[in-house]
C-alpha cells in the first residue's frame, strides 16, 4: 500500500505539473494586429465550394496582388457563432476589419443601432457602389437610427442576391404530361394531377424556414409593394386578418387538406426537404436560389428546372449577405478596397459562373446555361422591384414564431385565424417597442 | 470498509483542539473560494442585476425594476417550459437512476463475477458512450432515426407489421416531448451505471459473504447491502441528473428547438431565445434568475435530506 | 476486488448467464446504434447520400469528406486546443475538488452545508446566465478570446460537481486511517496527500474522466469565448458546417466522426486506468 501511495502521489504531481505547463502554453501571446495597414482581417462563412467562396477567394488573390505588403488574414467562421455572438465580438477588440453578416433588422439593423458598424455612406458615394445596386437590394444595405432597413445610412454592401422560386422535376412532370404553369390556377391544376396520382407534390421543410416562405409567397400573390413596405419597413400597421395574410393562411391550410403539402412535414428540416427532392421523392420544391449550386452538382438521375411562383410579381428574396466594417476595425481603408474588388465585373461574373446570383454581372458573359437561367430570373425580379424580403425579418425571434405557427397549420392543431392571431402578437409587440 | 468504532464527539475532545481543527481546514477552501467568487458569484450577481433592466446586450442598461418579472408571471411560454421540464426530469433523473441501479448491479455483481470483469467493462463503456457524443451529432442522428418518412424507427415498425404505430416523432406536438424524453434516457443511462459501479467497488465483500451465509437471496443482498452502501453515489446521481434536467439546453437546441410550437420548450432555451435571438437580455436574465433560484432551492432541500440521512446513519 | 470466490449454490448457471448476456448485448447495441449511423455516413459520398438517404450502406469507402474537413478547419489544431483545455480543466478541477472535499467531508467543519451549496452553485447556474457577465469581466482583464478564460471558467464549473461528489464520499472515509496517520504525527496536509488521495484514487479517476469528457464536449461557452479560429475547440469547429441554410449531411457526419473518435479513445484509455486503479486501491 505504501508503494502504491507513492505512485499515485507521483502521478498526481506529474499531472499537476503537466497541467501547469499546458496552462502556461495556453497563455501564448496573441498575434496582435495593429492598424498599421499590413493586414486585413476578413471573416466570412460561405463554404469554399460555394459560388461566394470561390469568388471571394479570387478576390482575396486580386487584393493581395494589388496591395503588396498587405496580407489578408482570412478566417472561415461558423454562421451560428457569428449570428449568435456578433454583438459581443464587435464590441471588443477581437473583431475583424471586414466581415460577411446577415442583412435585416434583427441582424445588421440591430448592430447598426448599437453603433457597432461603420457608416459607409461617404465611401459608397465616393466609390460609386450605389450605382451598381438596385433600390430593392439597397433597402437591406441602409438602416435608419432605429435599426430598420430602408433608412438613409449605408452600413453594408452585398455582392449577390437571392430569391425563392419553384424547383421542379422535369421527368415527373413529363410522366403526367404537365407543362410549366404560368398562372396560379394552372399551378393548382398541376398539384391536383399529382395528388390524383398518389404523389404528394411539394417537398416541404416544416421544421425550418421553407414552410413559412411558402406561406409568404401565397400572401404575396394578393399583395403589392405597399404591403411589403408596411410589413417589412413598418410604413403602416399590418392587418394580419387582411386579404393578404388571410388568403395565405387559409390557402396553406387548404393545400394541406388537399394533400399538396404532406401532413407530416412539420418535422422535416430544410436539409431533408432538399435531399428528398434530389432523390426524386417529390416533383416540386419551393425554396431559394441557395440550393441551385447543390442541385446542379447532386442531381444526376433526372432533368430539373425552375420557374417563378406563378400568380405574383413579388417573391421572397433580397440582396444577399452584406460586407460590413466594424466600428472598431483597424484597417478600414483596406476593407473598402476589398469591397471594391468584389464589385468589379470579373469577380461578379465568376460569382455567376459558379452558380451564384451576382448583382452586377452581365448575363451575356455567363457561359453556364443553368447559371444564365438563374441570373436572368433574378434580374427580372430585381428590375421590376419584385424582391419582398423574408417573412421572419420584421421582428427578432420572429423566425421561431412563424415556424411554430406554420407547423400548427400543417398539423391542423389550430385554425388559420388562430394562427394569424398568434403570429400577429409578437410582430405588433415588436413594432410598439421600436425606437425605445 | 468497516464502520468507525467510535464517532468522534466534539465535546469529549479537548474543546480547544476541536475548534482549531475546524479553522485549520479553512485554508484548504481558499483556492476554491477565490475561483468561485470570480467566476460564479460575481457573474450571478451581475445577472440578477441585469434582470431588473432593459438591455440589448450592448450599450447601457436601463433600469425598469420588476417589469421583467411581472411579464414573466403572465407569460404562458414560461409556465409551459416548466411543465415540460418536469417530464424531462422524469426522463433524465428518475428513469436513468432506477435503470442504472439495476444495470450496475447486474453488471457488477453478476457479469463481472460470472463472466469476467472485462466483459462488464465493455458493456459499461458501451452504455456510457452516448455521453461522449457531441450534442450536435446527437441531434443529427436522432433526427435521422426519428424521421417520419425514411427514419429507422418507422421503417422498422413498418417491417414488423406495426406500421400503424408510426408517427411524426419530432414534428407532432403530441409525441415531440415523448421522443425527446426517450432520447434523454438513452443519453443519460450510462452516467448512473458508471457512478454506481464505481461505488459498488467500495462495498466490503465481507458484507456480502455474511449475507450469503445468512441465506439472503440476490435481490435482498442488492437492496439491503449494495443500495445502502452506495447511498452517497445515489444521492449525487439523483441530484446531478435533476439539475442537468432543469438546465437542459443543448439537446433541445439540436432536436426540436423548443418546438413544434412550444411542445418542447424548456426554461434554458427560452432564456437563450431572449438573450440571443430577441436581444432582450433583461428578460432573459430574469428567466435565468428564476430558473437558478428554483434549482438552488431544490438542491438545498436535497442536500438537507442527504445530510440528515447521513447523520442518522452515523449514529 | 477479488474475482468470485463465493461458490454459487448450483443455481441454473448457463442459461441465466446467456440470457443476461444477450439482453445486455442487445441493449448496448441499441445504445450504440446512432454511432454506427454516423460512421456509416461519414464514409459515404454526398451523391450516394442524396440518392439513397442516410440509412443506406455506402457503395464504396469515401474518405474525401473526412480528409477535406480535416484540412478545412485545421482539425489537428482544434484537437490540440480541445485536449489542452480539457486536460487542464480536468486536473485543476480534481485538485480543487479534493481540497474542498477534504475540508468539507473529512474536516467536517461547521457550516459545511453552506460551503457545499456555495460550491455547488457553479453547477446549478444555467450557462446563459453567466455569459454576458463573464464576457464583460473577461474583456476587463483582457482575457476575452483566450483559452485561459475557458479553462478558468470550466475548472470552476466542474469542480462544483467534484466537490459535491467527493465530500459525500469522504464523509464515509474510514476514520481509523486518519487517526492512525494523525497519531504518526502527520499534519492535515500530509494526511491529505499520503492517505486520502491514494485511497480514493478510483473515485478521483472517475472524476478526472468525467471532467475531461464533459469539458471536451462543451459547446456553448467556448463558442462565445473562443473567437479566433486558432483557439477553437473541436465542438466549435463542428459548428462551422451549420451554414445559414444548407447543412451538408455527409460532411457533417465526417466531422462528427472526427469529433467522436478522440473522445471515445480517451474514454477507453481511462477505462483501463479506472479498472486498474480499482483493483489496486481496495481498502483492506
Amino acid at each position: 500500500m505504501f508503494r502504491q501511495q507513492r505512485t499515485s502521489t507521483r502521478t498526481l504531481i506529474a499531472a499537476v505539473l503537466t497541467a501547469t505547463a499546458l496552462t502556461l502554453s495556453a497563455c501564448g501571446a496573441d498575434s496582435d494586429d495593429s492598424g498599421d495597414g499590413s493586414t486585413l482581417r476578413l471573416w466570412h462563412y460561405e463554404g469554399a465550394n460555394s459560388a461566394m467562396g470561390i469568388a471571394w477567394a479570387e478576390a482575396i488573390k486580386q487584393f493581395e496582388a494589388s496591395h503588396p505588403g498587405v496580407t489578408v488574414v482570412y478566417e472561415e467562421k461558423g454562421f451560428e457563432q457569428i449570428r449568435q455572438n456578433a454583438g459581443m465580438i464587435l464590441n471588443s477588440d477581437q473583431g475583424p476589419d471586414i466581415l460577411e453578416y446577415n442583412k435585416g433588422n434583427a441582424t445588421a439593423g440591430l448592430l447598426s443601432k448599437q453603433g457597432l458598424l461603420t457608416d459607409l455612406s461617404d465611401v459608397v458615394a465616393e466609390r460609386g457602389w450605389d450605382e451598381m445596386i438596385s433600390p430593392s437590394v439597397a433597402t437591406t444595405c441602409r438602416y435608419d437610427a432605429n435599426g430598420v432597413m430602408g433608412g438613409d445610412t449605408w452600413y453594408g454592401i452585398p455582392n449577390y442576391g437571392e430569391f425563392v422560386m419553384v424547383y421542379y422535376n422535369k421527368d415527373m412532370f413529363a410522366e403526367y404530361d404537365l407543362s410549366v404553369p404560368t398562372t396560379f390556377a394552372e399551378f393548382e391544376g398541376v398539384l391536383d394531377t399529382f395528388v390524383d396520382n398518389g404523389v404528394t407534390p411539394i417537398s416541404v421543410g416544416g421544421a425550418e424556414y421553407p414552410a413559412q416562405q411558402i406561406l409568404y409567397e401565397l400572401a404575396l400573390t394578393q399583395a403589392d409593394r405597399s404591403f411589403v413596405d408596411d410589413f417589412q419597413l413598418y410604413a403602416n400597421p399590418v392587418d394580419f386578418h387582411g386579404p393578404e395574410f388571410s388568403y395565405a393562411a387559409t390557402t396553406f391550410a387548404e393545400w394541406v387538406d388537399k394533400g399538396y403539402i404532406g401532413a407530416d412535414s412539420a418535422g422535416i428540416k430544410a436539409e431533408d426537404m432538399g435531399v428528398a427532392f434530389t432523390q426524386g421523392s417529390f416533383p416540386i420544391m419551393i425554396s431559394g436560389s441557395w440550393w441551385y449550386g447543390r442541385m446542379s452538382d447532386e442531381i444526376t438521375d433526372f432533368e430539373w428546372g425552375t420557374f417563378l411562383f406563378p400568380g405574383s410579381d413579388l417573391h421572397p428574396g433580397s440582396g444577399g449577405n452584406i460586407w460590413v466594417v466594424p466600428s472598431n476595425a483597424k484597417n478600414k481603408d483596406l476593407a473598402y478596397d476589398f469591397i471594391d474588388i468584389t464589385m468589379q465585373p470579373d469577380i461578379q461574373n465568376l460569382l455567376g459562373e459558379s452558380g451564384g446570383v451576382p448583382l452586377a454581372a452581365d448575363p451575356a458573359a455567363i457561359t453556364n446555361p443553368k447559371a444564365k437561367e438563374l441570373i436572368e430570373n433574378f434580374n427580372t425580379l430585381n428590375d421590376s422591384d419584385g424582391l419582398a424580403f423574408y417573412p421572419d425579418w420584421p421582428a427578432p425571434g420572429y423566425y421561431d414564431v412563424l415556424v411554430a405557427g406554420v407547423q400548427q397549420l400543417i398539423n391542423g392543431s389550430k385554425s388559420p385565424d388562430e394562427v394569424l392571431d398568434e403570429i400577429a402578437k409578437p410582430y405588433n409587440d415588436n413594432l410598439a417597442s421600436i425606437g425605445e | 470498509m468497516a464502520k468507525p468504532l467510535t464517532r468522534p464527539h466534539p465535546r469529549t475532545r479537548a474543546g480547544a483542539s476541536a475548534r482549531k481543527a475546524d479553522y485549520g481546514y479553512v485554508a484548504f477552501l481558499l483556492p476554491g473560494i477565490v475561483l468561485f467568487l470570480a467566476v460564479i458569484v460575481v457573474p450571478l450577481l451581475m445577472n440578477i442585476g441585469i434582470s431588473f433592466t432593459r438591455w440589448s446586450g450592448v450599450g447601457t442598461p436601463e433600469w425598469i425594476g420588476f417589469d421583467n418579472y411581472d411579464r414573466l408571471l403572465h407569460d404562458t411560454n414560461f409556465w409551459i417550459s416548466f411543465r415540460n421540464i418536469s417530464f424531462i426530469i422524469l426522463a433524465m433523473a428518475v428513469l436513468p437512476t432506477l435503470l442504472g441501479l439495476f444495470l450496475a448491479a447486474v453488471l457488477f455483481d453478476y457479469v463481472a463475477k460470472r463472466i469476467g470483469p472485462r466483459t462488464a467493462s465493455v458493456f459499461r463503456s458501451g452504455l456510457y458512450l452516448p455521453q461522449v457524443l457531441p450534442v450536435a451529432v446527437t441531434g443529427i442522428v436522432w433526427g435521422w432515426i426519428l424521421h417520419p418518412s425514411y427514419g429507422a424507427l418507422n421503417s422498422i415498425l413498418d417491417r414488423v407489421g406495426l406500421g400503424a404505430l408510426a408517427q411524426n416523432w419530432l414534428g407532432d406536438p403530441a409525441y415531440a416531448l415523448l421522443s425527446v424524453m426517450a432520447v434523454m434516457v438513452w443519453f443519460q443511462l450510462g452516467y448512473p451505471v458508471v457512478m454506481f459501479m464505481a461505488g459498488l467497488q467500495r462495498v466490503d465483500p465481507e458484507l456480502y459473504e455474511a449475507a450469503d451465509l445468512d441465506g439472503a437471496g440476490w435481490f435482498q443482498r442488492f437492496t439491503r447491502i449494495a443500495v445502502h452502501q452506495i447511498r452517497p453515489e445515489i444521492y449525487v446521481v439523483l441530484v446531478t441528473t435533476t439539475i442537468a434536467a432543469l438546465k437542459i439546453f443543448g439537446q433541445i437546441f439540436v432536436l426540436t428547438r423548443g418546438g413544434p410550437g412550444n411542445a418542447t420548450l424548456v426554461p434554458s432555451y427560452f432564456a437563450y431565445q431572449n438573450f440571443f435571438e430577441k436581444a432582450d437580455a433583461g428578460y432573459g436574465s430574469a428567466i435565468a434568475t428564476v430558473l437558478t433560484a428554483i434549482i438552488v432551492v431544490l438542491t438545498y432541500l436535497f442536500l438537507r435530506i442527504q445530510t440528515r440521512d447521513e447523520r442518522l446513519e452515523g449514529s | 476486488m477479488v474475482a468470485a470466490t463465493t461458490a454459487r449454490r448450483g443455481r441454473p448457471g448457463r442459461l441465466t448467464a446467456s440470457t443476461v448476456l444477450i439482453g445486455l448485448t442487445v441493449l448496448t447495441l441499441l445504445v450504440l446504434a446512432p454511432f454506427l449511423v454516423v460512421a456509416l455516413n461519414a464514409v459515404k459520398a454526398p451523391a450516394e447520400y442524396a440518392a439513397n438517404g442516410p440509412l443506406s450502406l455506402p457503395g464504396e469507402l469515401y474518405l474525401r469528406g473526412i480528409v477535406d474537413f480535416w484540412f478545412r478547419v485545421d482539425f489537428g489544431q482544434k484537437l490540440w486546443n480541445s485536449f489542452l483545455i480539457s486536460a487542464t480543466v480536468a486536473v485543476g478541477a480534481v485538485v480543487i475538488s479534493v481540497l474542498n472535499a477534504y475540508a468539507i467531508g473529512i474536516g467536517r467543519m461547521r457550516g459545511r452545508l453552506a460551503f457545499l451549496m456555495f460550491f455547488l452553485l457553479a453547477n446549478l447556474l444555467p450557462q446563459e446566465a453567466l455569459v454576458y457577465p463573464l464576457y464583460y469581466l473577461s474583456k476587463q482583464v483582457g482575457l476575452y478570446n483566450s483559452r485561459i478564460a475557458v479553462i478558468i471558467i470550466f475548472t470552476a464549473i466542474q469542480a462544483a460537481f467534484g466537490t459535491y461528489l467527493l465530500s459525500s464520499v469522504f464523509r464515509d472515509f474510514p476514520r481509523q486511517l486518519l487517526e492512525a496517520a494523525a497519531m504518526d504525527g502527520a499534519g492535515k496536509w500530509r494526511v491529505l496527500w499520503k492517505v486520502v488521495v491514494p485511497t480514493s484514487w478510483p473515485t478521483l479517476s472517475v472524476l478526472f474522466t468525467f471532467f475531461f469528457i464533459w469539458t471536451w464536449n462543451e459547446f456553448f461557452l467556448p463558442l462565445i469565448f473562443l473567437i479566433s479560429n486558432d483557439k477553437q475547440t473541436v465542438p466549435v469547429a463542428l459548428g462551422v458546417l451549420q451554414g445559414d441554410r444548407m447543412m451538408d449531411a455527409t460532411t457533417t457526419s465526417a466531422s462528427a466522426l472526427l469529433g467522436i473518435v478522440p473522445a471515445v479513445l480517451f474514454f477507453l484509455i481511462f477505462q483501463r486506468t479506472l479498472t486498474r486503479g480499482v483493483l489496486a486501491g481496495a481498502v483492506k
